[in-house]
């Protein structure tokens, strides 16, 4: 019996022993992403950047940025709709100007409103196409910086944090699209189109891949007319864009994008299927 | 009186058969119970743990192979199963399992998990085992062998046993305990065992993984009279287990460890395993021994098993979170194997990523962030990005057997049996953690962009609409796969003059359908509810004998034909979408012959054969992610040609009573021997599309097709000791068919002046490893006590591969659709999927101390 006993205890013991081990996990804290330890020293606005390196921005060169200067702005535009490709679009009161970072799910890390101090110290800025934009060297011109340098350089400020006190009352705003405004003037904002008319060329979605018509870097260019969108303006649209497959209306429509320049044409990048209003 | 009547009633039940009596009385083997027990745990061990399927990258588990008879298949499943070899290169569809005469094979893909009777190795002990040309009386038997467990209480040894076992492989630590009964004077016998597995994250020897495994089996039966016994056994391993992926030699390099695991990763600084499996398979099995006469005698038994299987994995809609994704290794930056178009020479990127790649949290999966994303999405109320997924592969399975065996007077003996079996496969998906996110949509996202995300042609399930899905919820498909066979057998062997033969023959019918539970946005109209029956007949036959030459010697031959249905598994198109079924479907034959050369005396004990398989018209079917279309593709390969040959040697040499060599070897080929039709559905598209992969030479895949083995056994004074040197060669991966389509390879440049250029098969690396054993009886308290130390891999070799595929990408994107689209230009790409196939390689040194106490 006392046998018995033990058995039964051994058993018992078994399956008590035998619990579960991949457990229910709690959320983690705190903010992985960037580099949590930054703490911002002389500012400068989107406007002054651009003002300072004006030269190299519309010579479509590039300089490296060697004083401790340090960026307040707010995210205006990711590729959460992968249309802007490895692309942030941030701005602050003063305008808006895109930066080039080799990686991607930056819409979810940074989403449209996330707050950013960026160090901008040995970082990179000219222009490209005349428009604005910070990235890293690649081969030996401007372009991306990688995504390690660029969690190096970036601290994300969120609401309720201290820190976020210092951006006052900086938010995503929409200004209506004005072809006439200067590249800093507009480029890297929000921008609302109305009664424009899109061309219809090709098969009449947003981005066909299917030969209709000439991609460029993988995007639609589709030619934007009347309404505000002036002589030199057009919707650009990555085949890739989650919303590629958006007809293309008939009449006017009313749409809001990024706006970019390229060589004196004004690109306006839909970010979302709901910066197409037509799209029910 | 009465208990011997009984016990020589169930002998007869019970008793094994085979032509390969007549070769066992002048057998060497005389293992001793140590040998015996370290040979039968630790085979256990490495079969259920190591090999079986359990890791849902290592393609079809092997076969267990064993026979009374021949010394190269009685051995090799032991000496070779660090390596995961493979009987005769064959999957292990081709190895059919009975449990009381009862098949116990998936008749939906035809094969037998033996994690499911893992940690109860008491209880499976008592088995029969024949080779593919050995008759038997309880199955036409299949042509990568048979095996027919006998789990009759009155049959396990009486007494209690302990067992615990110390390893640093999957598992750390063991325990088990049994417990039988014998059989009563009143006719009663049980028998039960209970046996735990554990190891966690510190402890297990693959980083990243853990074991967590409970068995038990409960077996009682009741012998009536001479004629009649009833018996009664129910068993089940509920386990929880972490696996461990395969990677590529960069990804080893890089980490310096040739076991790294990329399915790991770091939440709030605790390590945390993405791919956990949760098995349980309890089963019941109920059997009515019926001795008709003296020499007849009848044995029914029915078996349902209700089998719970889980596997979850990190999924995504976002960029790719796993840590061996190819854009974050330096090769992908910088072209390392220096092709033309090396146009990223110097890229810091390359240099950065090597950095990277320095640091274990970088190479392994970064939770926090995964979490991060998906609550700053949760922000903007946008679907989660990231979570873990469960599939669920779900079978509720009975099976009614009949087997009847006439033991003529005049030498002979007739085997019929009758197989009735019902299987429904439930597969489904669902959510088991949104990683901090609060839902996503259950929408199809290879088609979002083609169609609009809230369109119906995206939907998964049109009946539930746009719908949101939370944790637990089941998403993207969900639907049954439905296999109902009648099977009927007969075996007859003849004894006469210096031959032993036999003849068996079988055949049987199948029907199968599909019932979908979500109706699927691009086929409205065939997904949701009961497809069509499909019903197929097969059958086959078999013959075999051994003619006895005088002193010892023998000459073993055997001949078959069958037509094999196909399973379920492989017989639709893409069942996670619709119910059509698979084009051209049909039966699978095979001819299979087998020559043996065996002689068997005092000293000597050798087996030479020989053997030649054909399988014709097979059906195969693959998921993968297809480059050249962007799409997430589904294929099936029909009319499937293979070959399967080689030569076998097993040698036993008996020096004098305390001293044995064992010489095993093999060399064998199995291949492709024609190209192969495919059929391939597009996820985005949904349409199907035809091809032709360039197969032919493609070996198969996952064990060594060249094999040798030298080992050494002395026995003296109760201490047993073993040194075991194997080599292995000719380990092949698995081949991508993607890259072997007709139009990839024009894709790819490799179509000049009408000749096919087709990529040579990724190889594994072969090698030398040393194993050895020393186990010790001792009587503690007037009982045995067993002590047993196996150390494997003594010259700590761990760049030998045991398996492995290459990856179904292409070295070139498709950059343009130009016209029609039935022209792509392309553009090469630094990465080389060619050069970085995934593999696993075998494990260092290892150890397994085990010890048994019987009372």
């Amino acid at each position: 019996m006392k046998k018995q006993s033990y058995i039964i205890a051994l058993v018992a013991g078994v399956f008590a022993f035998a619990s579960c081990q991949d457990k229910d996990w709690d959320i983690p804290e705190g903010i992985p992403y960037g580099n949590n330890s930054l703490e911002a020293g002389t500012t400068v606005t989107i406007k002054e950047l651009q003002d300072t390196y004006a030269s190299a921005i519309s010579s479509d060169n590039y300089k490296q940025i060697t004083d401790d200067l340090w960026l307040r702005c707010v995210v205006n535009g990711n590729d959460y709709g992968d249309n802007l490709y490895k692309q942030l679009s941030v701005q602050d009161e003063t305008g808006g100007i895109i930066i080039g970072i080799n990686g991607s799910d930056q819409g979810a890390f940074m989403p449209v409103g996330q707050k950013l101090l960026i160090r901008l110290k040995d970082l990179y800025i000219g222009g490209y196409g005349n428009q604005a934009q910070i990235g890293g060297l690649y081969n030996g011109g401007l372009g991306r910086m990688e995504i390690t340098e660029w969690k190096q350089h970036v601290r994300l400020i969120m609401d309720g944090m201290a820190e976020a006190q210092d951006f006052g009352s900086m938010k995503v705003d929409t200004i209506d699209f004005d072809p006439n405004k200067t590249m800093a003037q507009q480029a890297g904002r929000v921008v609302r189109l109305s009664n424009v008319t899109i061309s219809r060329e090709g098969t009449p979605i947003i981005a066909p891949d299917d030969g209709s018509v000439s991609l460029v870097s993988n995007c639609v260019n589709r030619k934007l007319t009347g309404g505000n969108a002036g002589s030199k303006c057009v919707l650009r649209t990555s085949t890739y864009a989650a919303f590629k497959g958006v007809p293309v209306p008939t009449g006017p429509v009313e749409l809001y994008g990024i706006a970019t320049i390229y060589r004196g044409t004004w690109q306006i990048l839909a970010r979302t299927q709901s910066d197409l209003t037509w799209v029910k | 009186m009465k208990i011997k009547h009984l016990l020589l009633a169930l002998s007869f039940v019970t008793a094994p058969l085979g032509h390969a009596q007549t070769l066992e009385s002048a057998s060497v083997d005389t293992l001793s119970t140590v040998e015996e027990e370290l040979q039968t745990d630790d085979s256990n061990f490495t079969f259920t743990e190591s090999q079986l399927g359990e890791n849902d990258d290592i393609t079809p588990e092997v076969i267990r192979i064993s026979s009374n008879s021949n010394v190269y298949a009685s051995q090799i499943g032991w000496t070779w199963s660090g390596i995961w070899f493979k009987y005769r290169a064959l999957d292990n569809a081709y190895n059919d399992v009975y449990m009381n005469g009862v098949q116990v094979n998936n008749p939906e893909n035809g094969r037998f998990s033996y994690s499911t009777i893992g940690g109860m190795n008491d209880a499976v002990r008592n088995k029969d085992d024949v080779s593919p040309f050995e008759d038997n009386n309880f199955s036409f038997s299949a042509m990568g062998g048979s095996t027919n467990y006998n789990l009759r209480a009155s049959q396990m040894p009486a007494g209690h046993k302990v067992t615990l076992s110390g390893t640093n492989r999957n598992y750390t630590l063991r325990a088990m305990y049994s417990y039988g009964s014998g059989l009563s004077k009143d006719g009663w016998a049980f028998f039960g065992t209970v046996g735990y597995r554990w190891a966690n994250m510190r402890t297990a020897a693959i980083k990243g993984t853990f074991y967590n495994s409970l068995a038990y089996f409960l077996a009682a039966q009741k012998v009536f009279n001479e004629k009649h016994s009833l018996s009664l056994a129910t068993w089940g391993s509920p386990t929880e287990r972490a696996t461990a992926g395969a990677s590529t030699d960069e990804a080893y390099w890089l980490a310096n460890d040739y076991q790294y695991n990329p399915y790991w990763g770091y939440q709030n600084g605790q390590k945390r395993a993405s791919r956990v499996v949760n098995t349980f398979e309890p089963s019941v099995l109920a059997t009515w021994d019926f001795n008709i006469k003296e020499d007849q005698k009848l044995t029914t038994s029915f078996f349902i098993k209700n089998a719970k299987y889980k596997s979850t994995k990190l999924n995504y809609s976002g960029t790719n979170p796993h840590p061996d994704y190819w854009k974050r290794f330096p090769s992908y930056n910088y072209d390392v194997w220096g092709r033309e178009g090396d146009y990223n020479y110097d890229n810091p990127a390359f240099w950065a990523a090597y950095d990277n790649w320095q640091s274990e949290p970088y190479r392994q999966i970064n939770f926090d962030e995964l979490y991060f994303a998906n609550t700053q999405l949760n922000k903007i109320g946008a679907d989660a990005i990231y979570w873990i997924e469960a599939r669920h592969n779900n079978h509720l399975m009975t099976n009614l057997s009949s087997t009847y065996d006439w033991n003529l007077k005049w030498g002979s003996r007739l085997s019929a049996g009758i197989q009735l079996l019902s299987n429904r496969g439930s597969h489904y998906r669902t959510i088991e953690d949104l990683l901090g996110g609060q839902y996503f949509h259950n929408t199809n996202t290879y088609l979002v962009g083609d169609y609009q995300e809230t369109s119906t042609e995206a939907m998964y399930d049109v009946n539930h609409g746009y719908q949101k899905i939370i944790e637990g919820d089941r998403y993207g498909y969900d639907y049954d796969l439905w296999n109902q066979d009648l099977r009927l057998w007969a075996s007859f062997n003849l004894e006469k003059g210096i031959t032993h033969s036999f003849v068996a023959a079988k055949m049987g019918g199948r029907r199968m359908w599909r019932e979908g539970f979500m109706r699927n946005g691009l086929f409205q109209d065939n997904s949701y509810g009961k497809s069509g029956k499909a019903r197929f007949l097969d059958g086959g036959f078999k013959a075999g004998t051994t003619i006895n030459l005088g002193k010892g010697h023998a000459i073993t031959a055997g001949l078959g034909y069958e037509l094999r249905a196909p399973g379920a598994a492989v017989a639709f198109m893409c069942p996670e979408m619709n119910n059509d079924y698979v084009q051209d479907l049909s039966n699978e034959k095979v001819f299979s012959s087998d020559l043996g050369y065996a002689i068997n005396n005092k000293w000597f004990r050798l087996n030479v054969n020989g053997y030649y398989y054909r399988i014709s018209d097979a059906n195969e079917w693959q998921q993968f992610y297809n480059d050249d279309s962007n799409s997430f593709s589904y294929n099936s390969l029909t009319g499937v040609e293979k070959a399967y040959m080689g030569v076998e040697l097993g040698l036993r040499i008996k020096i004098n009573s305390s001293l044995d060599v064992l010489a095993l070897g093999t060399y064998s080929e199995a291949k492709y021997t024609d190209n192969t039709d495919v059929y391939w559905m597009s996820s985005t598209t949904g349409k199907i599309n035809e091809e032709i992969c360039h197969n032919k030479g493609m070996r198969q895949s996952g064990t060594p097709l060249a094999a040798a083995s030298l080992g050494v056994n002395y026995r003296i004074n109760r201490w047993y000791l073993n040194l075991t040197g194997n080599y292995y060669d000719r380990i092949y991966l698995s081949y991508s068919t993607n890259m072997r389509y007709e139009n990839n390879l024009k894709n790819a440049g490799r179509f000049h002046a009408g000749e096919y250029d087709v990529p040579e098969q990724a190889k594994g690396n072969g090698g030398f490893m040393l194993d050895a054993s020393i186990g010790r009886q001792f009587f503690v308290w007037h009982n045995p006590l067993s002590v047993n130390l196996q150390l494997c891999n003594l010259t700590n070799r761990r760049n030998i591969t045991t398996g492995g595929y290459e990856q179904s990408r292409s070295n070139y994107s498709v950059t343009e659709t130009e016209g029609s689209g039935t022209e792509v230009t392309t553009s090469p790409r630094t990465y080389n999927f060619e050069k970085n196939a995934k593999k696993f390689y075998a494990q260092g040194f290892n150890f397994m101390l085990n010890l048994n106490y019987r009372f």
